[in-house]
C-alpha cells in the first residue's frame, strides 16, 4: 500500500504499514502466556528445592517438556516485541535504534536455541554434556 | 486527518516547536516524541505503566536466568547442585523474589492492558482502580507463593 493512501473501518484509520499485525501479535502473545505463566509459577513451586534426580523425573515429562519449551519460545517471542517497542519509544537515531533492535533479536534467537537444545536433551533423558566432547 | 495544535499555541505547534517533543516519522508526518519518565505528573495509571515496563525490563533478564538453569540441568547433577546451592542463597532468592514480583505483575498488568485493548475501564476512575487491583493481586499473589514456600520447607533461609 503507498504512503498516500488511506482508508478507513468504522471511521478509524486502517494501519498504512506493519503496525496493526504487530498489536496482534503482541497481543497473542499476550493471551498464550497467560496461562503458561500460572503453570510456570506452578512448575516453580514443584521444582523449588527439589534435587536433581526429581528434576530430572519432571524434565522427561512430554507435557512438562512441551509447556516449557512453548513457554520459552513465545515469552522470548513477547520479549523481543516488547524490548522493540521500548527501543523505538526512546532511541531516534536510526542507526543506534536499528543496532539495538538487531542485537536485542540475536539475543533472543540465541536463548531460545540453546534453550530448546537443553531442553529436548533432558526431555529425551540425554547423557550430562559436555557427551562427546573430551569428557 | 492529523489532529492539529491550537492554532498560536508554540508549545503544542509542531513547526514552531524547539523543546524537541516532537518527532518527524519514516513516513514524514510530524508526531510528539513518547514521554519520558520526567514529563509525567503523578497519578497511578502512569505508575503502573511504568512499573509494568520495569518489570518486563525485569523479565527480560529473568529469561538468561531460566535458560542458565536448563544449562545446569543439562550439563549434570554438579552442575546443577551448584546452580541451586548459588539461587537457594540469599542473594539468589532475593532475585527469584524479585522475579516472580515482576512476573505477577506483568500478568495482572497485562490482564489490564487486555480489558482496555478490549475497550472497556478506560474512564480515568476505572482505570485507577483496574491498576489498583493489578497491583494489590500481583503482591497477594506473590506474598501467598512464597510464604508457602517458606512454610513447607520447599525454600529456606
Amino acid at each position: 500500500m503507498s504512503l498516500g493512501t488511506r482508508s478507513y473501518i468504522k471511521g478509524v484509520k486502517v494501519s498504512e504499514r506493519h503496525g496493526a499485525g504487530e498489536w496482534m501479535q503482541e497481543r497473542l502473545s499476550s493471551l498464550i502466556l497467560i496461562p503458561l505463566t500460572l503453570w510456570g509459577l506452578w512448575s516453580g513451586w514443584v521444582l523449588s528445592g527439589a534435587g536433581y534426580d526429581d528434576a530430572m523425573e519432571w524434565f522427561r515429562s512430554p507435557v512438562n517438556a512441551t509447556l516449557l519449551a512453548v513457554t520459552l519460545l513465545v515469552s522470548l517471542w513477547h520479549m523481543n516485541m516488547g524490548a522493540k517497542v521500548i527501543v523505538d519509544d526512546y532511541i531516534h537515531k536510526p542507526v543506534s535504534r536499528n543496532t539495538l533492535v538487531g542485537l536485542i533479536g540475536l539475543v533472543c534467537v540465541l536463548l531460545a536455541a540453546a534453550g530448546v537444545f537443553f531442553i529436548v536433551r533432558l526431555a529425551l533423558g540425554s547423557a550430562p554434556l559436555p557427551a562427546g566432547l573430551g569428557a | 486527518m492529523s489532529i492539529s495544535p491550537l492554532p498560536g499555541d508554540a508549545s503544542n505547534d509542531p513547526t514552531e516547536d524547539q523543546t524537541g517533543r516532537f518527532v518527524r516519522q519514516p513516513n514524514g508526518r510530524v508526531r510528539p516524541l513518547s514521554p519520558h519518565l520526567q514529563v509525567w505528573r503523578f497519578h497511578l495509571t502512569m505508575a503502573g505503566s511504568i512499573l509494568n515496563r520495569i518489570a518486563a525490563g525485569a523479565l527480560s533478564f529473568g529469561t538468561l536466568f531460566v535458560v542458565a538453569w536448563l544449562g545446569s540441568a543439562a550439563f549434570g547433577s554438579d552442575a546443577y547442585a551448584r546452580f541451586a546451592s548459588i539461587m537457594g542463597s540469599p542473594l539468589g532468592l532475593l532475585v527469584w523474589f524479585g522475579l516472580s514480583l515482576a512476573g505477577a505483575y506483568h500478568l495482572t498488568a497485562g490482564i489490564r492492558h487486555m480489558i482496555w485493548d478490549a475497550g472497556s475501564g478506560l474512564t480515568p476512575k476505572t482505570a485507577t482502580n483496574l491498576t489498583i487491583v493489578s497491583m494489590v493481586a500481583a503482591v497477594v499473589i506473590v506474598a501467598v507463593f512464597w510464604a508457602a514456600l517458606f512454610m513447607t520447607g520447599r525454600v529456606v533461609l
